[in-house]
């Protein structure tokens, strides 16, 4: 096949908690350098999916290949999948990069620290190798001076540039965004924006589920709007934006432009 | 005050400090490995691990240390032939080895609750973040649960060590001349017991002050974005400086 490699494929992926389903049956796939939106109103289902992606949440069904690799299940209990291999998710996860709403910066390290960490110690790689890495994409994302200061010194955009930077530093092969913004103030998120805009061009492959309609409309190659679990519209952002096929999605729009 | 009996004394429970020292140690560090694991036993989804961490929390927590020392010293020569069967005995006629072992068993039940509580503290979020690096098991819990959940627990913990220092008091009751031991001895034979005891308080109290600053030592060195350039506590909570206190009254007026 031709053109660029298949970075991520997540095929009928459903999700229930208890009697609530959250998804029911989703499919996407990301080549190498594609930065794919997923927008959709709260509860559609966003987050879980990108969740079940790194088997934060383990899907009931489906499939996901990360780089080639399927990720190995078993039927567990009422017929859902469960992980088989520990060890196999372990490594498939070092190599998905995970942004969270809520940065998740480690408390008791500072931020050289928090970068350094997953390619010392998960990925193993010398540590004097990986200090100069991660200076250099601290310094990428604008928070060179903040090198030995812990998390709770920093704002949130800063939070959230250093949380971008840890999951840079293993070199993932898809970053997981789950909405980077939302937890920022208003006048914070044009710069974590902006760092992300550089690896979008940078040609880094993303999945971002974000509220910031004009990064899914401006940055991205794909756009996906998701409703009540299912994929409801997947269309390039100036056809999804510009002439929404489907009502909901019109409607969706409307109240969030 | 008898001043020559304190003169006299004074070198004498000094030579004990080491004893006292030596028993605290050891049992607080075999204690805290022995938390460790009842800790982990406690938080564990199997039931009868967690039933069993649950009953040896209750039991040493909820009788007199005093009693369980009891119980191993006189009790074991008790059933001295069954110990010695099992090749114990050695063990159990020594009193140090009584002593060190209700210590440890008695703090290793407070402390395996201050860790836990520890554990529980360790935000999800963080968690999670180490999940999605790749990280799991053993990596896990050695470079993000423990390295939180001991900041978290410090601050009690000092309190354990405090009260262990105190407690090693009671092996003077079976026969060990540590300075309390000593202080009996002495006491025994002059009838001074204000002299003495007051003797022996010092020391405890030199020794709790050196563990006091050790552990807020540690909490600096553990914690230093807490302590560095930021106002003391009670001045944010006066208002005296801008904080959380002073920006909630700024609203108000």
């Amino acid at each position: 096949m031709a053109g660029p490699a298949m970075a991520l494929v997540a095929e009928d992926i459903h999700k229930s908690f208890g009697s609530l389903e959250v998804l029911k049956g989703i499919s996407l796939s990301a080549r190498d350098g594609d930065v794919i939106s997923i927008i959709g109103s709260s509860g559609s289902g966003k987050s879980t999916f990108l969740r079940c992606v790194n088997f934060l949440e383990t899907p009931d069904r489906g499939r996901i290949v990360v780089g080639g690799e399927e990720v190995r299940v078993k039927a567990g209990r009422n017929g859902r999948s469960v992980g088989a291999d520990q060890a196999q998710i372990d490594h498939l996860r070092s190599r998905l990069g995970m942004v969270f709403q809520s940065f998740n910066l480690w408390s008791h390290m500072t931020v050289l620290q928090n970068v350094m960490e997953g390619p010392v110690h998960v990925l193993r790689q010398a540590k004097a190798e990986v200090r100069d890495k991660a200076m250099a994409i601290l310094e990428s994302v604008g928070i060179a001076e903040k090198l030995s200061a812990y998390p709770s010194e920093l704002s949130g955009g800063q939070q959230q540039r250093v949380a971008i930077a840890r999951a840079l530093c293993m070199d993932p092969q898809v970053l997981l965004f789950d909405e980077p913004t939302s937890a920022l103030d208003p006048e914070l998120v044009g710069e974590v924006l902006k760092v992300m805009r550089d690896l979008a061009e940078a040609g880094r492959t993303m999945i971002v589920v974000t509220h910031e309609m004009g990064f899914a409309r401006e940055v991205s190659d794909e756009t996906v709007f998701l409703h009540d679990g299912r994929i409801e519209e997947q269309a390039p952002p100036a056809e999804l934006f510009g002439h929404p096929k489907s009502e909901r999605c019109r409607q969706f729009l409307a109240s969030s432009l | 005050m008898d001043w020559d009996l304190i003169e006299e004394s004074w070198p004498v429970l000094v030579a004990a400090i080491p004893d006292t020292v030596a028993l605290a140690t050891s049992s607080l560090a075999l204690g805290f490995v022995l938390a460790i694991g009842i800790a982990v036993l406690r938080l564990s989804e199997n039931r009868i691990a967690w039933a069993f961490a649950y009953g040896y929390v209750y039991i040493f927590r909820s009788t007199p240390l005093l009693v369980q020392l009891f119980l191993i010293y006189y009790g074991s020569g008790q059933f001295r032939p069954f110990f010695e069967d099992m090749g114990l005995w050695v063990f159990l006629r020594e009193p140090w080895f009584c002593a060190i072992l209700a210590l440890t068993l008695n703090t290793a039940a407070y402390t395996s609750e201050i860790i836990r509580g520890g554990i529980q503290s360790v935000p999800w979020g963080q968690l999670e973040a180490a999940r999605a690096c790749g990280m799991s098991g053993s990596l896990l819990f050695r470079r993000i649960v423990f390295p939180i959940a001991i900041r978290q627990a410090l601050p009690g913990y000092g309190n354990e060590i405090i009260l262990m220092v105190k407690a090693t008091s009671l092996a003077s009751t079976i026969t060990l001349l540590e300075v309390t031991g000593e202080a009996k001895k002495i006491i025994a034979a002059t009838w001074s017991p204000v002299e003495v005891f007051i003797i022996a308080g010092a020391i405890y109290l030199t020794i709790n002050f050196i563990v006091t600053r050790a552990v807020l030592w540690t909490e600096i060195k553990l914690s230093p974005q807490l302590y560095r350039d930021r106002p003391s506590w009670f001045a944010r909570l006066k208002g005296g400086v801008q904080g959380p206190v002073q920006a909630i009254n700024d609203q108000v007026h």
